[in-house]
């Protein structure tokens, strides 16, 4: 099966260009920067489409309650108005594997399963379920078999990041196949340049955990744009050959910048935030088709980032750090 | 006699073809116009008059097919008896608002798509949305010149 016809998204681009009118746009996230307090930027927050769910909001410090639902109802609203249901279906299976990775780390570390987000294609209770019974029969096929051995190998290695990484593998995987399936060279390139960037992010932890190269050759996921000996055949050498390297593919500046600052400050944050605006730029092509599946993903990229935007100022206000260090880690707005 | 089957054919073709083409391109517009007004219902009329563009070529097609059947005598009664040459010469004249209509409905209809887009985010701008799609509409303009002119002066 190959994605439906450009217009038969005709109806669904109607609404989302309506809905993209009501996204925050920069000059609302400055103001909340600007607040005197997480009160003050919460009831600026209260001024826009999120007012309602302010208004019931009982106290600040629960306002991730608000992001979670907004992000349900959107992919709620996009599987409901896109022509192709399993379009969005493919979005979400991002959030089934998050929440494996939580709930299998807790099972095995003894720890309480935090920051679940309730929206995969599978319920968390279902999902909480087959990790306590280790049951994984309804998954898809390349899922099972990726946590099957995962049960098997871990008892052995105790390295809560294989199961990070093995999940991780199979997740591009899957996504890579169905864009393949689907034929839309549109979506391959959207997993393509997201696995490159995990890569690279991959490539400066394990550089910075002095592990050695075959590590590295183990943790790197296939099927990016950047061909993979190469990258594994840099690894041996020093960070400045990274750059030298890649000074002419669009990564440039994102490791320049980036890794200076990992190396600088001992944060991945910025890194974080490039990474972040480089997926926004090759989205943003959504704004301006009129048909296509790309102004949904685009959007849901779009409430994604305005999600995680809103999470930045508000724990920065509730922790008082200074604007400048909020504004910092902001990213692009999509609008 | 059988010069008038290929005259008829001609008129199926003309108003059916592009009718076709205005349909889908009238049709598409009002899905995408339905999207928005979902969300945005004071925008209706707004979306209404670009949705009513690509319903031109569906126009020009039936005055096409109206023109050849007054030639013919359907209306008065008196079918004129025609040659295969004669048949065949109204025959072509209705292709060129068939094809170019059939054509330019369509992609009237996607700009006019895309227009809805425009006013989705800026209503002020509506003058620049319905230009966009009636620049499509200068070639159906053509042809339905070309072929009214050659059923009147042969």
């Amino acid at each position: 099966m190959t994605l439906a016809r450009d217009t038969s998204f005709a109806y669904a681009v109607g609404r989302i260009r309506a809905l993209e009118t009501r996204l925050l746009d920069r000059s609302k996230l400055e103001r909340m920067i600007d607040a005197a307090s997480a009160d003050e930027a919460i009831k600026i927050l209260a001024e826009t489409d999120y007012g309602s769910a302010v208004a019931e909001l009982a106290a600040v410090h629960d306002f991730e309650e608000i992001l979670q639902r907004e992000m349900a109802l959107t992919l709620a609203e996009l599987e409901k108005m896109s022509p192709q249901k399993d379009l969005i279906a493919l979005m979400r299976l991002r959030y089934d594997v998050l929440n494996l990775k939580i709930l299998l780390k807790a099972k095995y570390l003894q720890v309480k399963a935090e920051l679940l987000l309730p929206l995969g294609t599978v319920p968390l209770s279902t999902l909480q379920a087959m990790v306590d019974e280790e049951r994984f029969r309804d998954l898809p096929g390349p899922l099972r078999s990726a946590l099957d051995r995962i049960m098997e190998e871990f008892p052995l290695t105790r390295d809560p990041q294989m199961i990070d990484l093995a999940l991780d593998r199979v997740l591009f995987e899957q996504l890579m196949a169905e864009a393949a399936r689907l034929q839309s060279p549109f979506l391959k390139g959207l997993f393509a340049r997201q696995i490159d960037l995990i890569n690279l992010k991959t490539f400066i932890r394990v550089k910075r955990m002095e592990r050695d190269r075959d590590f590295f050759k183990k943790a790197v996921l296939p099927g990016g744009r950047l061909p993979l000996d190469r990258l594994i055949s840099l690894f041996d050498e020093p960070l400045d050959a990274l750059h030298g390297q890649l000074s002419r593919t669009d990564y440039a500046t994102l490791i320049e910048e980036g890794v200076r600052g990992w190396m600088e400050k001992g944060s991945s944050a910025l890194l974080e935030k490039l990474a972040d605006d480089y997926i926004t730029t090759y989205l943003q092509r959504g704004k301006r088709s009129a048909f296509g599946p790309e102004p949904l993903i685009g959007y849901l990229w779009a409430k994604e980032i305005e999600v995680k935007n809103i999470r930045l100022i508000l724990v920065g206000k509730i922790n008082k750090l200074s604007a400048d260090a909020i504004r910092e880690r902001l990213r692009d707005v999509y609008l | 006699m059988e010069g008038i089957v290929l005259a008829l054919l001609g008129v199926a073709l003309a108003v059916g073809l592009s009718g076709i083409g205005s349909a889908i391109g009238v049709g598409l517009v009002g899905e995408s116009a339905a999207g928005l007004v979902t969300e945005d219902p004071d925008k209706f009329g707004q979306t209404l008059l670009l949705q009513a563009l690509p319903m031109t070529q569906g126009i020009y097609g039936l005055l096409t097919g109206l023109v050849i059947m007054i030639n013919l005598g359907i209306f008065t009664g008196e079918v004129a008896s025609l040659t295969v040459t004669e048949g065949l010469s109204m025959l072509m004249a209705s292709l060129p608002v068939a094809l170019v209509g059939f054509l330019s409905a369509i992609a009237q209809g996607r700009a006019a798509a895309a227009g809805i887009g425009l006013i989705a985010k800026r209503p002020e701008e509506m003058g620049k949305a319905i230009t966009f799609a009636v620049m499509v509409e200068t070639f159906a303009v053509f042809s339905v010149l070309v072929s009214l002119l050659l059923l009147l002066f042969m």
